[in-house]
């Protein structure tokens, strides 16, 4: 599969030959080296706001790779993103357990519950919305059973206990610090190679062939149950990385927290909008959708005249976001970075 | 390559600007050293609320009380250890969520403030107190009921209203006091609660009371206050169980629910007592259940109608917001004078000085409570302790103990049917 | 995929009677298959009844208590009615459409807001809130369908998902904003207990699930007695087939969705006395109302109805028989067997 003409539709990753990947990586590394000063000259609260669309940019990576890639809408990622973080906090808490082994911990838990998941919605057959919604439910149903179970501190939750000294290996700083800014760039910029790397492997490619066509993929000998599986399995411990971090940055979780919907739309809208089955997309979906919460919560406080009886009201974000998600599917269906890329390309 | 390097400008750029696309701080503070002020400066006190989000209704009215607490007491000239001084309330959004309450925290701090006061949902003031400690900046909590927030060793946090553990013991002594002068003590209980941390507090405290007293407590019944829909089955289950009481710990929603099915299923209890019932003593509650709420207790901390300055505030409020003073505004205005006290007290405006100030002080307070303001090692208020109110004639009135008397308790008070 | 619209016994309408005909000598064979179909179509119907009365079984050796069980399961019907009711648009609008509505719940929401502003603003009746809630939300989905989901019709199912969230997100935030976070409530006038077999039901809730009964009655005849439903029908068969016909299909598609938007609405002005009403209360009926559709099979008026019934069941026993926890894992337990066991539900058509 070497690098096809542009007139093709088909521009999906597995079709660039590999000094295109490369290139990819280069970026990246140049990005990243570019962004570690950024936490030394921002003010503290700006720097929360580049965490938080760090800790999105994450989730929503992980999610790319499951539903973008690999063709597998999945509507309940916080699943995995809580399943990370409860384990994480849980094993920190009760046992003492650094959070860095917490989060290796956690990786492996979210990825075998997307196995599980898989195995019981590719067993069935499940495809496109019944798929979706089962992920849903499972989501849902983590969510209930943490509300009730002693194991996990019911609806109570966790507080990660603080620590007289900032500390590396136990994950937790000055309030501001700029090593939360740097570990999560740090954790982002794994993810995006762990995407590269993954869609250079035979089963990434397989995952997108047979996303593309399945029959045709498993006529051709590709075992498309197990390399659903595995894309299943890196989606969820990426997500998984991004639930432990959360708990760490922001010191609390409880159910709704970590396995709400909100969580799973939170996957999801980044890569929409900024380019589904892209390796930018949920990058830069991230970054657009990150300061708007604080774009409008600040224009609420002081509305200008016209919208004065917006003053003091809520939801303003969230229909932006609503907003912003049907213009970019009627208009830009392949997200802000797919179309670029594509106008780009064939100029 | 060209296009790789435009490419990877592009995005570090966009990135670094999204950044900075977050909310502009008005009037940013420079670099002045904590608690230095310089001369007409005015003390900031960071005002953190719900104003927007499904508490928002409550969220608004103690930023408001807030802020009338804040004009009080520079109406009546400042904070005089320190030369006048004029306060200033910063007031933020927590809109409900954790994360914003945070990130909004330590945008207050930076901004200058000295001290906090907020949150309401217990999720959200659990990460800003973390904030607090991390900075050592005081927080007051005005509401917030989890236990767990001043279980953690913090030095920086107090807590103004009564936790869980309290309310749920009081409200089993109330219960016993009431029934026995009635002539109908209550000897079994039935509880319904809410799942969550509050809840389930409520439910062990009063059940370890209860026990102590010699009453017997079951059914047990919890329920997701989010999504419940409808509570007459479990009212007929508390009907079967023909207990004298069935106690209530839950929020406004599903105290709608609970009256709604106690007036359709008729259980055949003496009474329908809540025990920091987030919706039993709202003064909106009777017009929201209209005659199926008449006679509900509650036991729950409430300003104190029969104090004339508390008389005065809601009037002021009344006046100015065209609106009922809730509870939870009153609190904020307690919270705001324990930090402007603490400050004269202190005769500093640094952190630090001022919580130690705050640890050792006793602060006047418009709720009803047996003795003022006064913090315990763990940031509780020792004497915080909620009083009893029951739905009369439509109205919430203050029924026990006999010292915050609005009106005689009637019991029993069986709902009444259609 | 072609769900059978408007029945139970689906399997039977989906074959046309021309193809029954043509298949000359094997009528024998196309009526024994038919009868097949049908009994085994009551088999599935037996196992859920058998199931239910397991369940009750099991809470009354819970519970204890004969009364307190019965109460669950008049309460349950009820309430089962009412979530068919919300549902049977929904799956009215995924049979033709083939479109997966997640902003059902939140056009309910926007129903009981309306009802709310009516009754508190003009003094009306409740009830009589229906003459101006239905039209207004048929209108409202033609715009929306027109407007929005027209053209994403022939893109992955993905983006209309996507789609119908994002218009879910503006229409119950938009609300929010508009009428601020305060709960609400509209009461029946009138209304009481009525005792029912022994325990006590709300006549509002009762006639709410009355209103279910007859809006998938009105329903049902629409869509088998008048020249528009069958259309409707066709077109949910076989949409390229329907054209050859001569039908519109793209009118038929905006009809529909107002339709379904419409029963939305007629939903939510029944349900208006019965619950809280805050901006979120859509949420809590989208989640139920798509398990209601999934259970009762995708584009199948009446499975609608009789899946509301049993979850609502499952809702109230599933409170008895697990008592720590929130009755909706009973109902999301439910869910995700039906999802793998019977993806098309208990009485759609075979996949």
């Amino acid at each position: 599969m070497t690098a096809t003409t542009s007139t093709s539709a088909d521009r999906t990753p597995a079709a660039l030959p590999v000094p295109l990947w490369n290139r990819h990586l280069a970026v990246l590394a140049a990005a990243t080296v570019l962004l570690v000063p950024l936490p030394l000259v921002l003010p503290d609260a700006y720097q929360a706001v580049a965490v938080r669309v760090l800790v999105f940019a994450l989730l929503s990576i992980g999610w790319n790779i499951m539903s973008g890639f690999g063709g597998m809408f999945s509507f309940g990622h916080a699943a995995y993103f809580g399943l990370g973080a409860y384990t994480e906090v849980w094993l920190l808490v009760e046992l003492g357990v650094p959070p860095w082994i917490g989060m290796g911990v956690g990786m492996v838990v979210a990825a075998a519950f997307a196995v599980l998941v898989g195995f019981l919605a590719l067993r069935y057959r499940l495809k496109g919305a019944y798929f979706a919604l089962a992920t849903f439910a499972f989501a849902e149903m983590l969510r209930l059973w943490a509300i009730s179970s002693d194991v996990v501190n019911r609806a109570q939750g966790y507080h990660v206990p603080l620590r007289p000294e900032p500390s590396w290996w136990y994950l937790q700083f000055e309030p501001g610090a700029p090593e939360y800014f740097w570990i999560a760039l740090g954790l982002t910029a794994f993810a995006v190679v762990v995407t590269v790397l993954f869609l250079r492997t035979r089963t990434g490619q397989f995952a997108v062939a047979a996303r593309d066509d399945e029959d045709a993929a498993a006529a051709l000998g590709v075992p498309v149950m197990r390399v659903k599986l595995t894309t299943m399995a890196v989606s969820a411990a990426i997500a998984s990385v991004a639930g432990a971090f959360y708990v760490q940055y922001y010191l609390f979780v409880d159910p709704d927290l970590a396995f709400g919907s909100a969580v799973s739309i939170q996957a999801i809208l980044p890569a929409v909008i900024g380019g589904v089955a892209t390796l930018w997309g949920p990058v830069l979906g991230a970054v657009v959708l990150g300061p708007l919460s604080d774009v409008t919560a600040t224009l609420l406080r002081n509305p200008p005249a016209p919208l004065e009886f917006l003053h003091g009201r809520g939801g303003l974000d969230v229909v932006l976001y609503g907003v912003l998600l049907i213009l970019i599917l009627r208009l830009l269906p392949k997200g802000i970075y797919g179309t670029v890329r594509e106008w780009w390309e064939r100029r | 390559m060209r296009k790789t390097l435009i490419c990877a400008l592009v995005c570090a750029l966009s990135l670094g600007l999204a950044a900075c696309g977050g909310s502009a701080p008005p009037g940013a503070v420079g670099s002045a050293s904590r608690g230095q002020l310089s001369a007409g400066e005015p003390i900031k006190i960071g005002s953190l609320h719900p104003l927007s989000g499904s508490a928002a209704a409550d969220g608004q009215q103690m930023d408001n009380g807030a802020r009338l607490a804040v004009e009080a007491i520079n109406a009546a000239g400042g904070i005089a250890s320190l030369g006048g001084a004029k306060l200033e309330l910063l007031g933020a959004d927590t809109q409900g969520k954790p994360e914003i309450g945070q990130s909004e925290a330590q945008r207050l701090i930076s901004e200058g403030a000295v001290g906090l006061i907020g949150t309401y949902q217990s999720a959200v003031t659990a990460n800003v107190a973390a904030v607090a400690e991390r900075n050592k900046v005081p927080l007051v909590i005005d509401v917030s009921n989890a236990d767990s927030i001043l279980q953690q060793g913090y030095r920086y946090a107090f807590r103004v209203q009564p936790n869980a553990t309290v309310l749920g013991t009081h409200g089993a002594r109330y219960l016993n006091e009431v029934s026995a002068a009635a002539g109908k003590p209550a000897k079994t209980v039935a509880i319904f609660h809410e799942h969550g941390p509050f809840g389930v507090a409520v439910r062990d405290a009063f059940t370890a009371e209860a026990q102590r007293l010699g009453i017997q407590v079951g059914p047990v019944i919890s329920y997701d206050p989010a999504s419940v829909p409808d509570l007459t089955t479990q009212m007929t289950q508390v009907k079967a169980a023909d207990v004298d009481v069935l106690m209530v710990a839950g929020y406004h929603r599903d105290a709608v629910l609970v009256a709604q099915a106690a007036q359709t299923v008729q259980p055949g209890v003496d009474a329908v007592f809540g025990v920091g019932n987030g919706g039993f003593d709202l003064p909106q509650f009777p017009a929201d259940v209209g005659a199926a709420g008449n006679g509900f207790l509650n036991t729950n901390f409430h300003a104190d109608m029969t104090n004339p300055r508390t008389r005065e505030l809601a009037q002021l409020y009344r006046d100015r917001f065209g609106e009922e003073i809730r509870t939870a505004a009153v609190l904020a205005y307690d919270a705001v004078r324990v930090i402007a006290k603490a400050l004269e007290e202190a005769g500093s405006a640094d952190p630090t000085a001022l919580r130690d100030a705050i640890a050792k002080g006793e602060f006047e307070t418009l709720v009803a409570a047996p003795g003022p303001i006064s913090f315990l090692e763990n940031g509780e208020n020792r004497n915080a302790v909620p009083i009893l109110m029951q739905v009369q004639d439509g109205e919430v009135k203050q029924v026990h103990p006999t010292s915050f008397e609005e009106a005689a308790p009637v019991y029993p008070a069986t709902p009444a049917a259609r | 995929m072609n769900p059978a619209v408007g029945s139970p016994a689906g399997a039977e309408q989906a074959v046309p009677a021309s193809v029954a005909q043509a298949v000359d000598g094997d009528e024998g064979a196309v009526a024994g298959a038919r009868s097949t179909r049908q009994r085994l179509l009551w088999l599935r119907f037996g196992v859920v009844v058998a199931a239910v009365a397991l369940a009750v079984v099991m809470a009354l050796i819970r519970s204890g208590s004969g009364v307190v069980v019965t109460q669950s399961i008049v309460t349950g019907l009820l309430i089962g009615g009412v979530y068919g009711l919300a549902a049977m648009g929904l799956t009215l609008v995924f049979g033709v459409l083939d479109i997966i509505n997640f902003a059902h719940g939140s056009f309910l929401a926007f129903a009981l807001f309306v009802t709310y502003w009516l009754v508190s603003v003009g003094g009306v009746h409740p009830y009589l809130a229906l003459v101006v809630v239905v039209p207004v939300m048929f209108g409202l989905g033609v715009l929306v369908q027109r407007g929005v989901l027209a053209k994403a019709m022939s893109e992955p199912l993905e983006n209309q998902l996507l789609i119908t969230l994002g218009l879910a997100m503006i229409v119950e935030n938009g609300l929010l904003l508009l009428f601020g976070p305060d709960p609400r409530a509209v009461a029946l006038p009138g209304d009481h207990g009525v005792p029912v077999l022994g325990a006590v039901a709300d006549l509002s809730r009762i006639l709410a699930a009355a209103g279910a009964l007859v809006l998938a009655g009105l329903l049902f005849l629409l869509l088998q007695r008048t020249k528009l439903g069958t259309a409707i029908r066709a077109v949910a068969t076989n949409s390229t087939g329907a054209q050859l016909v001569g039908i519109d299909t793209r009118r038929i598609h905006l009809l529909t969705f107002g339709i379904g938007t419409a029963c939305a609405g007629a939903a939510g002005t029944l349900v208006a006395p019965l619950v809280t009403i805050e901006p979120t209360t859509g949420a809590m009926f989208n989640i139920v109302a798509f398990v209601v559709v999934v259970l009762g099979g995708m584009g199948n008026v009446v499975g609608a109805l009789l899946g509301g019934l049993v979850i609502g069941l499952t809702e109230q026993v599933g409170a008895l028989l697990l008592p720590g926890h929130s009755p909706l894992l009973a109902v999301f337990i439910v869910f995700v067997l039906v999802l793998f066991l019977r993806p098309q539900g208990l009485f759609g058509r075979s996949a």
